[in-house]
């Protein structure tokens, strides 16, 4: 049937794939589709669970993400230097100590190893040669580190938010508190960047 | 040695007729008619006190001048007893139960096992060890005397059928002599058994150590009489205790709110919602079957997030209720506790039914061999293309290495999991292009959130990693279990009829 192919030709290619909403009635009333639930202002993983801090060591600032289970993701501030200067690798082997080789074991995570907040966890080397000290910026457990940055640390250039964490770490609920007031809040990195550029 | 030597040396120690026969080791039915077993054992027998006492036939057990009480049962067998017991049983809480099996547990003095064992030396004594050895009991034991004597009469009296499942009937019975008996038998654990210090007497250290391929006869016989000696009282019943059996009341449940979290959600001594699909489901089911509510275990084919729906035909479920006093529920019942139920606005329960213990394991195994379906609602930063549309199209199944969510790694171990992804469909809203519904059939125990967004790289590969774009998830719904279980039962049918 030509005349139809030829239909087809200007057909939309979203055709197939369409969502079709199956009408079900649960408790006597019509159970609402799916895409109802549909935000635009709908905030990021980030956003949802987590809180922005801030630590800066030796000029450089570093990101923690503090879950609202108090773990925390160790992360590269997005103003850090070595951005401008472009990342050439990352290295877990922190010369007395490889915290690849980190093992933790059951709900405690028994054997993991304390970090202190200016405890180097990593080393950053730029293009231009710079090797910058990856403070653990809390004190706390260290439960995982990302892995994937020693075979591609070039990928932290377009990780989003919070994907290109160096570590995991897991701070006692009774250290919580201090660890929070001795970090920057989003609030007063701005402040300070602000005055960084005046 | 001939029966009748056997019958006469146990007479003349005091041991009823019962328990004659439990040294002539009759089994099951020959204890009903014991005058017929006797003649078939070619033991004769004075059988005034086998017959029913025709002649006072009105007189109440008690006032009766007492026989001599036996030396091994201490009367367990004894026609009082039965009355005594059965007299317990009617006056405590039983007629509440309806359950038509029932079993006993009658926790026996120790004295019991002791007297058995001063028997068998007695026996080996007057007859040699040729006919009674030291390996196997000379008699049929108490315990099993009491599942073929005892239970059969008080099922009958009650009117009830014996079922190991059953109500159970907690039977403590005392006896006066028992507390001096143990400490001789404390004295001569000591002497017999030195080298184990400060040993608890126990009835299994009783079982275990105490044969005569154990102990001697002389060193027993410093403390204990061969043969037992008679005694003034009957046991004593000291107390009944019914338990009910545990019944299961399966059925399959849905739940609307993305508000209502599976069982009871408490941080720190606070609950955190009011509700839980448990509690919605127990409160109309529970009270059908006994009228203790926190006896009640809520068991489900996995659970969802508290903001999860689940749709479909539901997730299997079972209520285990103890210490039931109803065990059956007709097709009505369950019809209006389904309705019931359904008035909460938030949870749906269907295919309610009370299903053999035994079934559970549908529930408790295999797990992670479940598929379980889902439906995502998601969103991208930018308008979805026919390219990314058909990457999600995944008819083969493949395997993802999944880290311990982030959001329970505080309180669950470290662990990378492989999960299978059986398939994956992703459709486009008409009105909103960046907003994707991804259908996806999973392993039992996927993360799907995480799935969906890969968290920060911590699964892979995700729906993100395969698209090669962030993408986030919105809502999601669980579509289906695959659990044929419990079976389809549509009670609502029966309003038709």
């Amino acid at each position: 049937m030509p005349a139809i192919e030829a239909v087809g030709a200007e057909e939309d290619p979203f055709a197939p794939y369409y969502f079709q909403h199956e009408e079900q009635k649960i408790c006597g009333k019509v159970v609402s589709p799916i895409t109802d639930w549909y935000d635009p202002n709908y905030p990021s993983v980030v956003d949802r669970f987590f809180t922005r801090y801030y630590y800066i060591k030796g000029g450089a600032p570093y990101q923690v993400l503090y879950h609202s289970n108090r773990i925390c993701l160790i992360c590269l501030a997005p103003t850090h230097p070595a951005y401008a200067e472009g990342i050439a690798s990352v290295s877990y082997d922190v010369g007395n100590m490889d915290r690849s080789q980190n093992v933790v074991k059951g709900k405690a995570k028994k054997g993991g190893m304390i970090l202190q907040e200016d405890t180097t966890l990593a080393l950053l080397t730029t293009e231009t040669g710079t090797v910058y000290k990856i403070p653990s910026c809390i004190r706390g457990k260290l439960v995982e580190v990302n892995t994937a940055l020693q075979t591609d640390a070039k990928q932290l250039h377009q990780a989003a938010e919070g994907a290109g964490y160096f570590a995991i770490l897991l701070p006692k609920i009774e250290n919580c508190s201090d660890i929070i007031s001795n970090l920057l809040t989003q609030q007063q990195y701005d402040e300070q960047l602000k005055k960084d550029e005046t | 040695m001939k029966n009748q030597e056997l019958v006469d040396y146990l007479a003349s120690c005091g041991v009823c007729r019962v328990c004659q026969l439990r040294y002539l080791k009759a089994r099951g039915n020959e204890y009903r008619d014991m005058q017929q077993t006797f003649q078939r054992l070619d033991v004769k027998v004075d059988d005034s006190d086998l017959k029913p006492s025709e002649d006072e036939p009105n007189e109440q057990p008690p006032k009766k001048p007492r026989l001599t009480i036996c030396s091994t049962c201490l009367g367990l067998f004894s026609e009082e007893f039965q009355s005594q017991l059965i007299e317990g049983i009617s006056k405590s809480d039983f007629g509440k139960y309806d359950s038509a099996g029932i079993v006993l547990a009658i926790t026996l003095p120790l004295t019991l096992q002791l007297r058995q064992l001063s028997m068998w030396f007695a026996l080996q004594r007057k007859f040699g060890k040729s006919s009674f050895n030291d390996n196997s009991a000379p008699d049929v034991p108490i315990k099993e005397a009491v599942k073929l004597i005892l239970h059969p009469i008080v099922c009958s009296k009650l009117g009830r059928e014996y079922d190991a499942n059953g109500l159970m009937i907690n039977i403590d019975v005392r006896h006066s002599v028992e507390s001096e008996e143990v400490d001789q038998l404390t004295e001569l654990n000591r002497v017999a058994f030195p080298v184990k210090k400060r040993t608890e007497i126990s009835r299994g250290l009783l079982e275990k150590q105490y044969q005569p391929a154990r102990i001697k006869a002389d060193i027993f016989e410093k403390y204990l009489p061969i043969p037992p000696a008679a005694v003034e009282e009957p046991l004593q019943l000291q107390s009944i205790d019914l338990m009910g059996p545990i019944v299961c009341v399966a059925g399959r449940y849905r739940k609307l709110s993305r508000e209502l979290s599976h069982t009871p959600w408490v941080l720190q001594g606070k609950r955190i919602m009011e509700e839980s699909i448990e509690e919605i489901i127990a409160k109309q089911v529970a009270p059908h079957f006994t009228d203790t509510v926190c006896k009640v275990t809520f068991m489900s084919s996995g659970r969802e997030d508290v903001d999860v729906r689940c749709l479909g035909k539901g997730r299997p479920f079972v209520l285990e209720i103890m210490d039931a006093k109803r065990s059956s529920l007709s097709r009505q019942q369950a019809r209006q506790m389904e309705v019931a139920v359904d008035m909460s606005g938030k949870v749906s329960i269907h295919n309610l039914q009370v299903v053999p213990r035994e079934q559970l394991t549908h529930i408790k195994t295999g797990e992670e061999q479940k598929r379980k379906y889902y439906r995502a609602l998601c969103v991208l930063d930018e308008p979805v293309t026919v390219d990314i549309l058909k990457k999600l199209q995944i008819s083969e199944s493949f395997i993802i290495q999944q880290k311990t969510p982030i959001r329970v790694l505080h309180r669950r171990p470290l662990h990378t999991r492989p999960r299978s992804i059986y398939s994956v469909k992703a459709c486009v809203s008409r009105e909103n292009r960046r907003l994707l519904i991804i259908d996806v059939v999973s392993q039992a125990g996927t993360y799907i959130k995480e799935l969906v967004h890969g968290e920060f790289g911590r699964t892979t590969p995700s729906i993100s990693s395969i698209i090669g774009k962030p993408i986030d998830i919105l809502a999601l719904d669980v579509v289906g279990i695959d659990l044929d279980w419990p079976a389809d039962v549509n009670n609502a049918e029966i309003e038709v009829e």
